[in-house]
Formats: structure tokens, C-alpha cells, sequence
């Protein structure tokens, strides 16, 4: 029996034993080592040969990704370990750490509890440490720190222990000091979840070179600081390897301090499940209780040459088999489970069962998509998965060849499957279809795949960046008509507060979740009671407000209204772009006694129109999406490069020393962003390193208003004069 | 002068000969059969009757774009046409304020209409009708049931003992996935007892092809309505109220309608 079997039985084994399962994830800001950590977390369960982890790169299974050298799509695999006397399986989920492919972190988090988080010494915590401890925290899983690149302390820097130990703890307080604003509002914890290294909650090392410490591994290998130092310097990193392995130092912490399912779903399921609690399936989800309904949550779904499409997800309840018939969230009917499987690398092992508290891989569940919930009875789905960003560029894909383009449709449904931050236009009859990501680098590695994994040639545009249309001011009350005359509505449109459409982003305020819950929560963010109560519909960040009393016919009317609104909020009246944070209210109706006088082809453009009018009359604005930006860089090239943020319509906020580097921070467009990396690159000698996050839509000058909105609907085909003064009052 | 004809019921010479005098007096005639039209002829027949061009308007164009029409109007004689009678179940009143609006004289000339017909045919009296209501094909008005008004105006008019008169739905040009030009659909009186039934099996009275040479009228409890064919459009469905002695006995006679399926006259 080969030693892949014997794992595969031996996890087999363990899945049936709650309490020594760990479901973890490891994710940190780009470059800081995650994927190499992992390889020694193989190599250490036997999974890959000791010598190359570290080059190996085994989680890294696409080809881009070892080309690019770093990692895009969480990879799943399962492992175990022994820790004082008893086996643990370890089902980890390795995730990127560039700030375009954030989605997966996020979804990967929904399956996981415990989050190692790994930060580069040299470097310490940065933007998007940040920002992987909150995609961690507020999915309820609990963070540890893993500080590497040690090793370049002490021969890079040549720090003695002094400076190393001054170092090491100024990364873990700026950790915790995440940690701690991020806790503050968890009110379901009960413990502190900073991090210590008395508390063995901290780990130092080198994931190159294969060693690892922490106060317990300390404790009991003897070996000190100072030691480490000699070794290091005397270039004995082989002996430092034996003596003090990476893998078991990284193991043993997650044994110890991350909780099991049994632990941790009790204080998860409330906080990513909005069902009735006292249910009975509520409790068997809180149970971890392989033996009540199935429930899975999908958080990734990927493609297998042989299986096809694979959904794999965590099992919070019941055991799932082949030949179940399980319902998929928001699909009618149900799929059929053809296979169970657990993954070993990148290859996945088909099993017979796997019980609650682990992760699975499925084939079969044809209708699911990456968030989806499946469960053997029809049930309150769980709480999307919310990634915060939105999409902020826009390219077009085109077959090369007319008889690819049946194919390049089904390719370009399935990327949005697999990745819920991509969203697709299909163009049927242009055949030029749009895909729109997170930044110029995630839209290249998807066309980049659909022609090297299915062999379609496309052709593709330059990148566009996204805009939003945003009301600025209250309109006055604007009467929409029906073509026949018959049918009339009164609407105004205001400004949402900031601090509601953050909610809504966040999906903490959605139509999904019960009316009371719903009204609480805007309400809390400051909207009043009477508008809280006349919620009738909520629209990406825009929401409907039905202020009518008594009107007959108007409720069977309402669906129509619904689409009309929402055909005039996803094409604002600017640009065609999405309108977002706008609150429209209808006052009064006039409807037509009959239903077929009150059809889709009167109600519709009734509504559109009367959105649209309203909206101009709210002095609607363009907004276009924004990115901080943070260089650092060698002092005698920050003129140039604080050069490139101000030349690309950005503001630079901060200069400031931070070891022998400065760094300069600052905002500016994604537009101008686009070719960012090639002229930082040579305006710096290439001695910058950068690193850009969204933040989100800013309203576009004023000045720049009438110049972009002209060309959007010059690109898209539109009349070039926007739309007249509103009619009717 | 905008003169608005309503056609009648069937065929090119279902009009009355005022009407038909009208249009020989016009300058242009316009025409449009969205929402009813003649079961008994086409566009072409008619012009060839008439010995005069029709230019056919769809929706967009009466609706949104009634320039033309009464651009024409305002400088010479224009008609306008529709099936059964221009004001009734085809609610055009809307184009005739416009026509006020700027001026223009208007005129109607009365057609039969399918509100007519329904008494004559069945012997339900005029007089104790309700209101009427329309039933719309489930994708027309955005749900798969029966739309809730329908339901409550046959409900309504039936607790005060009155008959419903209801208009089935037609679509022309365009269908369940939006605008399609050779989209053409009327819905039968076995597919709306069908659906009727659903909420409220009560007795059903199908007329079809009113105005026609073979007339049908049939009586009978809407759920076995659903399972008969009653041949080509255009159908309505009448569900009666409660029954004066006299229109049992016509539902019976002239109806067929079987002798226990009808409630005790009042």
C-alpha cells in the first residue's frame, strides 16, 4: 500500500471524530511566504519529499501560478498530525494574498475556524495583513500569527538578539492592535483572541530554510534564540531544520490553539446562519451531528479533466454520500451526489462518506454555485458569502473564431461560477461579452486560462474601468406615466446615508433576512422608523420605499414596478452605469382598473421613466472607483515616485521613513492606475516595491463630468446628448 | 377631424354603414389590432372592401409616438380603427385627449362590442352585470397565478349576485420574452375555466366567435369547461351571478348547459 493510501485511510479514519479535526486557512499579504509555509506542512505529514518544499510550490497547481509565483486560487488539501498522543487531521485551504484574487480569501474563510496568519519580519503587518484578519474575523474564525523570513533578520540585517526581539514584538502588537478594533464589536466571544507569545499562539521562522519556533517548541527542544542565531549565521540550516522543524512547531499550534468543529460551530452558526435557531436543525448544526440533515456550505468550485465540476465546501451537519439528492440554494428541484472525495494537493481522493465538521469535494451538485447552500431539506440558506469589493475593471473577451463562441459562453459562466467576484455580460448578438474583476492582473489570469485551459483564442479589449451614478441631492416629486396614460406614479429619489450603503455592501442589511431584523438594522444606522417600516425592495446599494396607503391594485402591480426600477438603476441615466446609494420613494400610484391596462409594456417604462427623471433631478453624479496606494521605496527615488501617484490625478496623504526605506501613501483613480506597474517600475529603477487595495467610488470632478460621460455613451453606442429636462412635476 | 369607427365584432362587414361612410370620406385611416381584432378578416380584406389603404399602428406607435396620426388629423378627415367599439375594452379615450388637446374635433362612430354580444348571446341580462375584468396570460402580468383583482371583481360582483363579464387576453407582436413580431396569441375559454376553476369552480358560460356565422355559447361548471374545445378565437367567458329564472332557463336552452350544474333560480 503506497503512503498516499495509507494517509488517505488514516484521514478516513479521523473524519468521524469532531473534537481532533482542525479546518484551517492560511493567508497573509502577498510574497510573505504562505504557499512555501504550506509546503513544509506537506513535507512534514509525508505529503511531499523534504527537500522540495520550499521549491515544489505544491499548492500552486495551475501553471500560471508557479510561472507568476504566487498563488490565485485557494487550494485545498487534508493532512494529519500527531500531537500529544492523539492523531489530528488538518484539512488546510491555502489562499492569495494579491489584493485582486481578496474573493477567495473570503470564501475560503467561510470553511475554515482557525486562520494562521503569516507575516514577512522584514516587512511586517501590511495592507493586506489587514485586511485578511477582517475577511478572518468576521466570518467568527480565529487568528494565530506565523512570523517568517527570520532567517533575513539575522543574515540580511545581521540584527542581534536585542534588535530581533524588538522587532518580532512590534510586528505582534501591530497585530493585535488589528485584532483587538477588529474583536472589540464580537460580542459572542469569550476570550481573547490577541495573540501572545507566552500563550503559544505566535510562531517565529524561516519557511525557506525549513525551521521553526515558539515558546513551547522552545520549552522542549531547549533550543533559545541565541542559538538560532549561531546556527543561522554558521549557515547550519539543515541542522536547524532537524533539530527544530517548521512543520511541527506550525502543527502543534494548530492542534492546540485553533478549536475543533465542536468548539467552534456553537459560536459560527449564529453568526453565518440566520434561521430560526431554536430549530432542530440549528441545533444539529451547533451539534456538528453527522447524523442529523445535511447541510454544506459551498465555498470554491473548480474543474477536474476527468470529474468535471467539483463543489467543495464544509459539512456543518449530516454526513454526505454518493447518490443523495440534495437541494442547491436559490435553484428549484435537487442535484444528485455522484461522488465524495477529500483532497490530498492538488488531487482529490474519492471516499465513501464525509461527516459533519470537515471539508468535502463533490461532484454532482451541477446548480451550485461558490456560496451556495446545500442541504438535504429546504432551508434558510446561509449568509453570502460578501466579498466587500466590488468589481472595478471591465474587459471585453471575443472569440477569435466564430465557431468558439458557443464554447467561450459556457467558459465565461463557469469562471463566474467558480469566482463570484467576476461578473459577465453576455452579448449574444455582438458576441463581444465583458468581464468585469477586481484589477487589471485578475482579469488577465482569467482570459489568460479561457485560452490556455480551453483552448479558445480570444481577443481582447483594453481594460475599462467601472463607474457608478450617484444622487446628490433630494429631487422633487416626479410624475412617471405609462404609455397608455392610464397608469401614473409619483416618485422622489434622495441620498442614502454612507453608514446604510456600507450596510448593504456588507450585506448586513438585505432582503433576504427576516422584515425585523432588516428594519433594526437600518434603523441603527440611522434611517428613520416610517422609512425602516416601507422597505418594499433593496437593489445593489439602492433601496425602495413604499410610502402609498391603500391603493387597489397596486400590490399584484408591484413586480412590474420592481423591474422597472431596477431596469433604471443597473443603466443610470448618465451613462447606463449602476446607480448605487440611492433611496427612491414612491408617494402615489394611479393604476387602471383592468390588469391587461396595467401590463409589463405600460408599468415598466412608467417606473424607468420615472426613476430616470428623478434622478437627474437629484443632481445625479458620475463616480468613478479609487485605489490606496502605498510605495516603498529607497529615499532618493521618492520624488519620482510620489511623482506617479500625483501625475495619475492621485493625492498623496503620507510620507514617512519606516526602516531604510520611506514610504508614501496616497489615493488616486483606478483609471489612471491602469499601467501603473510598468512606470513606477521604471521611474524607480525598479527599486519601489507597491501595493494598491480598492477603496471604493468617489464622485469624479466636476469638471471631468461632462468629458467621461460623453465617452462612456459614445462607447456604448448611446445618444450623445444625455437626457432632457425633466417633463413633469 | 379625428373620427374613431369601431368595426363590430367579426368580419369586414360587421361595421355600420355610418362607419363604412366614414372611412370613404377620409383622408388616411389608420388602424390597430393590438388590442382586439376581427376573427373573420384580415387587414387586407378589409382594405379591399373598403377600397382604401390602412396604415396599421402597433402599441409604440398610439401610445408613444401618436404624432402622425394626429398630425394628419389636425389638416384633413382621419379615422381610426379598431375592433368592436373604439372606447370600450379598447380604452383609446386616452389619443382622444391628446386630439382635444390640440384642438382637433373628434367624432365616434359606435361598433357592437364584445360587452354586447355577452348579453345578447347567453340571455344573461345587461342589466345585472358587474364590473368586468381581464384575465392576462400568466407572463403578461408577472406572476404564474391568476391575477388577485380578477379573482376579487368575480367575487365581489358575485356576492352581490351580478354576472362578470371576462375578457381573455390577447398578445400580438409581442410575446412571453419580449417584443416578437410574429408573435399572435388568444387565449381559449377552456385555458381560462382552467385556470378559473383554480380559485372558484362556479358555473362558466363560454361565447365564441361573437358576431360570427357560428356563434357557440356553452354552459357548465368551469372545471368541465377546461377539458372541452371550443374552435377558433376569439373566446370570452361570462360567470354568471345569481340566475333570474328567465336566464336559467336561456343557459339551459340556449347554452346546453346540464340541469344540475345550474344553481336554483332566485
Amino acid at each position: 500500500m503506497g503512503r498516499r493510501k495509507k494517509i488517505v485511510q488514516e484521514c478516513e479514519r479521523l473524519m468521524d471524530a469532531p473534537e481532533n479535526i482542525r479546518n484551517i486557512a492560511i493567508a497573509a499579504h502577498v510574497d510573505h511566504g504562505k504557499t512555501t509555509l504550506t509546503d513544509n506542512l506537506l513535507a512534514g505529514a509525508g505529503m511531499i519529499a523534504d527537500e522540495s518544499a520550499g521549491q515544489q510550490l505544491a499548492m500552486d497547481t495551475e501553471e500560471d501560478e508557479q510561472e507568476r509565483g504566487i498563488t490565485i486560487d485557494a487550494a485545498n488539501v487534508s493532512m494529519t498530525h500527531e500531537y500529544e498522543d492523539r492523531n489530528h487531521l488538518i484539512n488546510l485551504i491555502d489562499t492569495p494574498g494579491h489584493v485582486d484574487f481578496g474573493g477567495d480569501v473570503t470564501r475560503a474563510m467561510r470553511a475554515v475556524d482557525g486562520a494562521l496568519v503569516v507575516v514577512d519580519a522584514v516587512e511586517g503587518a501590511m495592507p493586506q495583513t489587514e485586511t485578511v484578519l477582517r475577511q478572518a474575523l468576521r466570518e467568527g474564525v480565529k487568528p494565530a500569527l506565523f512570523i517568517n523570513k527570520v532567517d533575513r533578520l539575522i543574515s540580511e540585517l545581521q540584527e542581534g538578539p536585542e534588535e530581533m526581539q524588538q522587532r518580532l514584538m512590534g510586528v505582534i502588537a501591530d497585530v493585535n492592535e488589528l485584532i483587538r478594533g477588529m474583536t472589540e464589536e464580537m460580542d459572542e466571544l469569550d476570550e481573547d483572541w490577541t495573540v501572545s507569545v507566552e500563550g503559544g499562539t505566535v510562531g517565529f521562522g524561516s519557511a525557506l530554510y525549513k525551521w521553526g519556533v515558539s515558546m513551547p517548541s522552545m520549552q522542549r527542544t531547549g533550543m533559545d534564540f541565541g542559538e538560532i542565531i549561531d546556527l543561522e549565521q554558521a549557515d547550519k540550516r539543515r541542522e536547524l531544520h532537524e533539530r527544530t522543524p517548521l512543520s511541527d512547531v506550525v502543527l502543534d499550534m494548530v492542534c492546540e490553539h485553533f478549536p475543533n468543529p465542536v468548539d467552534a460551530q456553537p459560536r459560527r452558526i449564529p453568526r453565518i446562519w440566520r434561521g430560526d435557531a431554536e430549530s432542530e436543525l440549528a441545533d444539529t448544526m451547533r451539534m456538528v451531528n453527522e447524523e442529523g440533515e445535511l447541510v454544506l456550505m459551498v465555498t470554491d468550485i473548480g474543474i477536474d479533466p476527468h470529474a468535471g465540476e467539483i463543489a467543495a465546501g464544509r459539512v456543518f451537519s449530516g454526513t454526505i454520500e454518493k447518490g443523495q439528492d440534495l437541494y442547491v440554494s436559490g435553484t428549484a428541484g435537487t442535484n444528485r451526489v455522484q461522488s465524495v472525495g477529500i483532497y490530498m494537493g492538488g488531487e482529490r481522493e474519492e471516499v465513501d462518506r464525509v461527516p459533519a465538521g470537515n471539508i468535502a469535494a463533490v461532484t454532482g451538485l451541477k446548480d451550485a454555485i461558490a456560496g451556495s447552500t446545500v442541504s438535504s431539506v429546504e432551508m434558510t440558506p446561509f449568509e453570502s458569502i460578501e466579498h466587500i469589493s466590488e468589481p472595478v475593471i471591465t474587459k471585453s473577451v471575443e472569440a477569435k473564431s466564430m465557431d468558439d463562441l458557443p464554447k467561450l459562453i459556457e467558459t465565461l459562466q463557469q469562471v463566474a461560477k467558480e469566482d463570484p467576484t467576476i461578473q459577465i455580460e453576455i452579448n449574444e448578438d455582438t458576441g463581444e461579452h465583458l468581464i468585469s474583476g477586481q484589477g487589471e492582473l485578475h482579469l488577465e489570469v482569467i482570459t489568460q486560462r479561457i485560452e490556455r485551459n480551453q483552448g479558445i483564442p480570444v481577443n481582447t479589449g483594453e481594460p475599462i474601468v467601472v463607474y457608478r451614478e450617484a444622487p446628490q441631492s433630494e429631487s422633487r416629486e416626479v410624475e412617471g406615466r405609462s404609455p397608455n396614460n392610464h397608469n401614473r406614479f409619483y416618485i422622489t429619489v434622495e441620498p442614502l446615508d454612507d453608514d446604510i450603503v456600507d450596510t448593504i455592501k456588507l450585506g448586513d442589511a438585505s432582503m433576504d433576512m427576516p422584515e425585523l431584523e432588516r428594519r433594526e438594522e437600518l434603523m441603527k444606522q440611522g434611517m428613520d422608523k416610517d422609512t425602516a417600516q416601507n422597505v418594499e425592495h433593496m437593489f445593489n446599494t439602492n433601496v425602495f420605499i413604499d410610502d402609498t396607503k391603500g391603493i387597489q391594485h397596486l400590490n399584484e402591480t408591484m413586480e412590474l414596478v420592481i423591474e422597472g426600477l431596477e431596469e433604471a438603476l443597473e443603466d443610470g441615466p448618465l451613462a447606463a452605469e449602476p446607480v448605487e446609494g440611492a433611496l427612491i420613494r414612491l408617494h402615489d400610484a394611479r393604476l387602471h382598473e383592468d390588469a391587461i391596462h396595467r401590463g409589463p409594456a405600460q408599468v415598466i417604462p412608467a417606473v424607468r421613466r420615472a426613476v430616470h427623471n428623478a434622478l437627474m433631478d437629484a443632481e445625479i453624479k458620475l463616480l468613478e472607483p479609487i485605489q490606496e496606494v502605498r510605495i516603498d521605496v529607497p529615499s532618493e527615488h521618492m520624488g519620482p515616485a510620489s511623482g506617479e501617484i500625483q501625475g495619475r490625478r492621485g493625492r498623496v496623504d503620507d510620507m514617512y521613513q519606516e526602516g531604510d526605506l520611506m514610504v508614501v501613501e496616497g489615493i488616486a483613480p483606478v483609471d489612471e492606475m491602469i499601467g501603473f506597474s510598468s512606470d513606477i517600475r521604471s521611474a524607480t529603477e525598479g527599486r519601489a516595491s507597491w501595493n494598491t487595495e480598492n477603496a471604493g467610488f468617489r464622485v469624479m470632478a466636476d469638471n471631468l463630468q461632462p468629458e467621461i460621460i460623453e465617452e462612456i455613451r459614445e462607447r456604448k453606442g448611446m445618444k450623445l446628448e444625455l437626457p432632457g429636462q425633466v417633463d413633469y412635476f | 377631424m379625428l373620427t374613431f369607427v369601431g368595426l363590430g365584432l367579426y368580419d369586414e362587414r360587421s361595421i355600420t354603414v355610418e362607419g363604412r361612410t366614414a372611412i370613404a370620406d377620409a383622408d388616411r385611416v389608420f388602424a390597430e389590432f393590438y388590442t382586439s381584432k376581427l376573427a373573420g378578416a384580415t387587414v387586407a380584406d378589409l382594405e379591399a372592401y373598403h377600397g382604401v389603404d390602412i396604415e396599421l399602428r402597433d402599441r409604440p406607435d398610439v401610445e408613444g409616438d401618436p404624432e402622425p396620426i394626429l398630425g394628419a388629423a389636425e389638416s384633413g378627415d382621419v379615422v381610426f380603427l379598431t375592433a368592436g367599439d373604439t372606447m370600450i375594452s379598447t380604452t383609446h379615450v386616452d389619443l382622444r385627449l391628446r386630439a382635444a388637446d390640440r384642438g382637433i374635433e373628434t367624432r365616434i362612430v359606435h361598433g357592437t362590442t364584445a360587452e354586447a354580444a355577452a348579453a345578447s348571446l347567453t340571455g344573461l341580462q345587461n342589466y345585472r352585470f358587474g364590473k368586468a375584468t381581464t384575465l392576462p396570460f400568466p407572463y403578461a402580468h408577472g406572476g404564474d397565478d391568476v391575477p388577485a383583482s380578477v379573482v376579487e371583481t368575480i367575487a365581489d360582483n358575485r356576492d352581490r349576485g351580478l354576472h362578470t363579464l371576462v375578457y381573455l387576453d390577447i398578445k400580438v407582436g409581442i410575446g412571453p420574452s419580449g417584443p416578437d413580431p410574429d408573435h399572435e396569441e388568444y387565449m381559449t375559454a377552456d385555458h381560462a375555466a382552467g385556470r378559473l376553476a383554480e380559485p372558484l369552480d362556479a358555473v362558466g358560460v363560454v361565447v365564441a366567435r361573437a358576431g360570427g356565422p357560428d356563434p357557440l355559447v356553452a354552459a357548465d361548471r368551469l372545471s368541465a369547461l377546461a377539458d372541452r374545445t371550443f374552435g377558433e378565437p376569439l373566446h370570452l367567458l361570462v360567470v354568471p351571478g345569481d340566475l333570474h329564472v328567465i336566464e336559467r332557463d336561456a343557459l339551459a336552452e340556449l347554452a346546453g348547459a346540464p340541469g344540475d350544474a345550474l344553481p336554483d333560480p332566485v
